[in-house]
């Protein structure tokens, strides 16, 4: 292994970068504009800003791609990362991207390199953020930071455990722990990186607690490395006060488990689990996350788009799910009030559970192996693993508003008041006959499809593939 | 539907083919098959086809292998089935469920081109699995008695 400033690195990539002295005076170039810019102003003007995902193989087509994004109005553009290169299959990718690079589901950084990485970045006025889904990032990081690229996301659960069937937490915690490191080398040196963390986590009815849980103990690790900023990622669930409430414990929890001067920034993922398959809907439900992250204090929102349902978007309807998402957090909303009440009990109910969760990890001694020890013990957990290393034993439930419990907390050190909560939540909705397991647990995964055939029930737009 | 104690412990081995990452299905049939009284040898995701013969080979009491494919690639996943079989391998019932071919119309060359390969039932959902699982162990309990 070849060292990037203490960030172990594959020797052919390590030989590729340029020197750390030239990165650094790239990155403190006058005028140079850094996400975490853009995020406090952001954050200064209460309103949050949007970005998408985006991501295509070839180097002119990501260029163009960027472009007409740029158009809509993102506050930061995405370099999204095809699947060989989030494996480390640099060869592979490189291979495919001479071959055809339409065959890549993501743009290839460490195969183009930092060269083309810098051109990316100097190409749009906004900020880039690499969005992957590495357990092991590091060399991927070091081509992001030599091409002048100071938001990266993932950590060492929520870059694991959805996406890699057999990799073990202590040692995605420790890959990760040397991105952190650098991280804080470079703030000493006066370059603030943005750490996002994905609370998202398999996207598929994860309850709030359980994507603050993860992204508080991946925050805990990376601040101790000298991490100062962080966004901190969650994702819409699909009722309203639940998820505002999730978003403004982003801050409670930050102000109780981090530092203060760790600057943090809470992020809306719009909706990522089964989306509406016609436009009307689809972008309703696009508008509608853009207010969500508005009401629950969001600095950003990552939105959605009408060709969701059905793959990877094209790039005029990522530019109008931008545009929808823009409108949805702007000011013609502001008139819309919720009811606090509400929001403040579920808010209650959140930061208790996370606090539950986290602090016998935080108090175990070691956190990294406090962490990799909870979930061995399923004290900690997540539902639908791919990955071999959380027991997934935890069942998520929608009750009769939509919102996210849990119907079996599994192993989770949760009190009696809080299982007697969730509990007393899904008394209307337990027992429903004649449904096994499985049928409620699909209702629940289809809860906008469903509601999308209810309310548009003749469309034919929509084409149904039954699965 | 049979209670498991009828027949002493049933135990399946269960996994999603090996080009395959789709993690929720297959935790929701755990679940089921375990609230069935089944005990439930999970492969997990990405699973190659030789990874479930080694269960089959550590675990010679599993009523079944049952195989989970939602990317439509569950002939390709699937095509070494005959060479392990001729090696004396999977020798239990092979199950397959999901989506089992690319694009929403399954045309039944899609499905035969499977049953080729010697794959024992196909499903397309999960619903009908403990139904079926309870067929199979009632059709070889009677053919033990009468054989």
């Amino acid at each position: 292994m070849a060292d990037l400033e203490g960030m172990e690195l594959s020797p052919h990539v390590a030989a590729g970068l340029p020197g750390w002295p030239e990165t650094l005076a790239h990155l403190t170039a006058p005028g140079r504009r850094h996400a975490v810019d853009v995020l406090r102003t952001a954050e200064a003007c209460g309103r949050p800003f949007v970005q998408p995902r985006c991501g295509v193989g070839g180097h002119r087509a990501m260029l163009r791609l960027l472009g007409g994004l740029e158009a809509a109005g993102p506050g930061m553009l995405s370099v999204t990362i095809d699947a060989h290169t989030r494996l480390k299959k640099f060869t592979t990718a490189e291979s495919l991207l001479r071959a055809n690079p339409a065959d890549l589901n993501g743009y290839p950084l460490v195969a183009h390199g930092w060269q083309r990485g810098r051109e990316l970045a100097e190409a749009v006025s906004v900020p880039l953020e690499v969005r992957h889904g590495s357990p092991d990032a590091r060399d991927l990081f070091a081509v992001a930071v030599a091409s002048g690229i100071t938001s990266f996301e993932g950590g060492g659960i929520g870059y694991n455990l959805p996406y890699s069937k057999d990799v073990p937490l202590a040692r995605s915690l420790q890959d990760w722990q040397q991105v952190d490191a650098l991280c804080g080398r470079l703030a000493e040196s006066g370059v603030v990186v943005d750490r996002e963390l994905f609370g998202t986590l398999t996207a598929v009815l994860v309850p709030p607690s359980i994507g603050l849980a993860v992204i508080v103990l991946e925050a805990c690790a990376a601040v101790r490395e000298g991490v100062k900023c962080l966004s901190l990622a969650y994702p819409q669930g699909g009722e309203v006060h639940q998820d505002i409430a999730a978003l403004r414990a982003v801050r409670t929890l930050a102000a109780r488990y981090l530092p203060p001067d760790v600057e943090v920034f809470p992020v809306l993922h719009e909706f990522m689990g089964a989306f509406p398959r016609t436009p009307d809907f689809a972008n309703a439900l696009i508008l509608l996350g853009g207010l969500v992250a508005r009401l629950g204090g969001a600095t950003k929102v990552i939105n959605k788009t009408v060709q969701e349902a059905f793959g990877l978007p094209d790039s005029a309807a990522n530019a109008s799910g931008i545009r929808t998402a823009r409108l949805g957090a702007s000011g013609i909303l502001d008139f819309v009030r919720v009811d606090e009440d509400r929001v403040a009990e579920e808010q209650y109910w959140i930061e208790r559970e996370v606090a539950e969760i986290v602090e016998p990890v935080l108090g175990s001694g070691d956190l990294l192996t406090g962490i990799e020890a909870a979930f061995r013990r399923g004290r900690l957990d997540i539902p639908f693993s791919a990955s071999i290393h959380a027991h997934s034993r935890i069942m998520p439930r929608r009750d009769g508003s939509g919102a996210i419990r849990y119907a079996d907390s599994a192993a989770l050190p949760f009190s009696g008041a809080t299982s007697a909560f969730h509990s007393e939540r899904l008394r209307d909705v337990h027992g429903t006959p004649d449904r096994t397991l499985l049928e409620t647990a699909t209702a629940d995964i289809h809860y906008f499809l469903s509601q999308e055939d209810a309310l548009l029930p003749h469309d034919t737009n929509r084409e149904r593939d039954g699965s | 539907m049979n209670t498991p104690h009828e027949y002493g412990e049933r135990v399946v081995i269960l996994g999603v083919a090996e080009s395959d990452a789709h993690a929720v299905a297959n935790r929701l049939i755990a679940l089921q098959l375990e609230e069935h009284g089944f005990t439930v040898m999970n492969l997990g995701v990405c699973t190659p086809l030789e990874e479930f013969a080694d269960a089959a080979d550590a675990c010679p009491q599993a009523e079944a292998v049952l195989i989970g494919s939602l990317n439509g690639h569950a002939h390709h996943d699937l095509r070494r089935l005959p060479e392990l079989r001729a090696a004396g391998r999977l020798r239990c019932p092979v199950v397959v469920g999901g989506n089992l071919s690319v694009g929403s119309h399954k045309a039944d060359a899609d499905l035969q081109r499977l049953r080729d390969l010697g794959i024992d039932h196909l499903l397309d959902g999960a619903g009908e699995l403990v139904l079926l699982l309870d067929r199979m162990r009632s059709a070889l309990d009677a053919e033990l008695r009468h054989g």
